[in-house]
């Protein structure tokens, strides 16, 4: 397995907190890499930095071999990066259809000044509209899908823009199990078409279940990583989330 | 309703074509030519603070900027007004690309204050480069060759053109990925740079864009009054009045900066002749425009496109959605407080 994504001492700094110090992951091509630790461990700050939110303080995240610390979030998913957000976010005012669209990647006169749809483009997003179940709703504003839904349109959307990762913050946060079903089947449907994941999870059902790999954070860095046998028997991550 | 789709433009067209022949007063070209120079303006505007909602208070500095322009060009190059404004309009647009790029950079309010102070800006250096502007008291220029009694006429029917030429690049941006782009960025900006929008670029051309118009008519006004000053020129009131005519008829619509220049300049023509002084006439129009806002705060086309899709429709879509969610098993047992949240 060769490295897709990873990160060189990577810290940053808010005020009087170090939310992430010195932090080096990395995730093999074709993964489903966990991310877990306690609340306030840096697990969403990581993603940020990586993904070009913040700038890191020092440090750098590489990806496909190329550092992608420095440039804009755009850029960062346009070399194939992809990401949700652990509040759901999505184009509150626009249709279902709408928000599969925006994320295609969007160069040349062709795409800024032709037509905001492309048949092919349509047909595309259909089909994992289909996947998601959320056909029916396609001109619906995006505001009014009910939270699960609103969190598989938020999952299906970033896949209009065909990433080689996808980082998921919380893929399974408040939705109910019939729902953590789906989406789990989905994200191992998307692994077999050679899609890496990484994911901050707090469900340790669910992280055991879909990962292949798990790294632990606690305090702004890496505290443990390994199998999801040997991370359930670890000393100091149980240390970690339930105290000594 | 097809019907009414179908031929209120044209109709309209013909109405604004026939317009000055059928009032022939000298005061109804000047209040046609008045309408259309403010719709064109409003919906220039709608291009940045409606589609992608950064709100600028300063768009006056583009109407001050393309009048002196304009006048500065005619009087020492000799270059007809009525045909250098839409080329000056272009470097005036390059001026606002230029400025966008730093400006942009801040967003909500301190994007307002900044476009406030970059209108200042232009009043000021405008004051006090007296050797190309003349200063305070202004600069004239020469009176159109055609005869008086046709004085208005050329200027309502070039302003008409330019309306339309308005609306339609309004239009098309709407309708294209670029447009599609603008709206992600006033719904969300940061969601929209993480799904790959360039949200910088995309702001800063639609910046240049709405500045564009805007400075067109700051041109054709400086030779339809014949004697601009810095005051009137660079005036923060022609830019909010282009606010309220868009937030009035519907803020990011087509046909709402259209609708509201049609409504408000009228309205404040007739209260200025009733009542004769013109701060009442400014307290009355703030008084309507409370009014809007609180019976009407999403303008006037989005209140009446609603109002009819309730009435075709009343929940049906809603109630489809939910039994379609229940067939996949997908529904949450109630909605989540965060939703409600969002909402708001």
């Amino acid at each position: 397995m060769t490295e897709l994504l990873s990160t060189k001492g990577i810290s940053r700094r808010f005020g009087g907190i170090q939310a992430v110090q010195d932090c080096n992951i990395s995730v093999q091509a074709g993964s489903i890499t966990g991310l877990i630790g306690p609340n306030g461990s840096g697990k969403t700050t990581l993603f940020n930095l990586i993904t070009g939110v913040y700038n890191p303080d020092n440090g750098q995240a590489t990806f496909q071999g190329k550092q992608i610390t420095g440039l804009s979030p755009s850029q960062i998913c346009h070399e194939g990066l992809s990401r949700t957000f652990q509040i759901t976010r999505l184009f509150w005012e626009m249709t279902v259809l709408e928000n599969m669209i925006v994320p295609i990647r969007q160069v040349g006169l062709r795409s800024l000044l032709g037509p905001n749809m492309f048949k092919e483009e349509i047909d595309r997003a259909m089909v994992l509209l289909e996947r998601v179940g959320l056909t029916h709703l396609k001109d619906e504003l995006a505001g009014k899908l009910s939270f699960g839904q609103q969190k598989l349109l938020e999952f299906a959307a970033i896949l209009m823009a065909k990433p080689t990762m996808v980082m998921l913050d919380e893929p399974a946060g408040g939705v109910n199990p019939t729902m953590i079903r789906f989406i789990m089947q989905l994200i191992l449907e998307l692994n077999q078409d050679n899609v890496t994941f990484l994911v901050v999870e707090h469900n340790m059902g669910v992280v055991m279940e879909l990962c292949t790999h798990v790294i632990v954070m606690d305090q702004g860095t890496k505290l443990a990583e390994g199998a999801p046998e040997e991370i359930q028997a670890n000393p100091a991550v149980l240390e970690a989330y339930l105290g000594n | 309703m097809d019907n009414l789709r179908r031929w209120w433009k044209p109709t309209a067209l013909l109405i604004l074509l026939a317009y000055p022949w059928i009032f022939r007063a000298p005061y109804y070209h000047v209040l046609g030519f008045n309408v259309m120079l403010f719709a064109t303006m409003a919906t220039s505007w709608n291009i940045m603070g409606g589609y992608t909602g950064y709100k600028s208070l300063g768009h006056s500095a583009f109407y001050g900027l393309g009048a002196y322009f304009v006048a500065i060009a005619a009087n020492q190059l000799g270059w007809n007004p009525l045909v250098s404004a839409p080329f000056l309009a272009l470097i005036v647009a390059l001026v606002a690309v230029i400025l966008g790029w730093i400006m942009l950079r801040t967003s909500g309010s301190a994007f307002v204050i900044s476009t406030i102070a970059m209108l200042l800006i232009f009043r000021l250096t405008a004051l006090n480069l007296r050797e190309i502007t003349k200063g305070a008291p202004g600069l004239s220029q020469p009176l159109p060759p055609w005869t008086p009694e046709f004085s208005r006429m050329p200027f309502y029917y070039y302003m008409v053109v330019w309306l339309i030429i308005a609306l339609f690049v309004s239009w098309y941006i709407r309708r294209s990925r670029f447009g599609l782009g603008l709206v992600a960025i006033r719904d969300d900006e940061g969601k929209a740079e993480m799904v790959g929008v360039n949200t910088t670029l995309y702001k800063i051309l639609a910046f240049g864009v709405s500045a564009y118009f805007v400075a067109l008519c700051g041109g054709v006004w400086s030779y339809f009054t014949s004697h601009i000053s810095p005051v009137f020129a660079f005036d923060i009131i022609v830019g909010v009045d282009m606010i309220l005519m868009t937030m009035l008829g519907g803020l990011g619509t087509l046909w709402g900066p259209v609708l509201g220049a049609f409504i408000l300049i009228p309205t404040s023509d007739l209260i200025l002749f009733t009542f004769g002084s013109s701060t009442i006439y400014l307290a009355i129009i703030g008084v309507l425009m409370m009014v809007v806002i609180i019976f009407l705060p999403k303008g006037i086309l989005p209140t009446i496109q609603q109002w009819i899709q309730d009435r075709r429709a009343p929940r049906a879509a809603h109630q489809g959605a939910l039994s379609m969610a229940e067939m996949h098993g997908l529904t949450d047992d109630s909605p989540s407080v965060e939703e409600e949240i969002r909402h708001d």
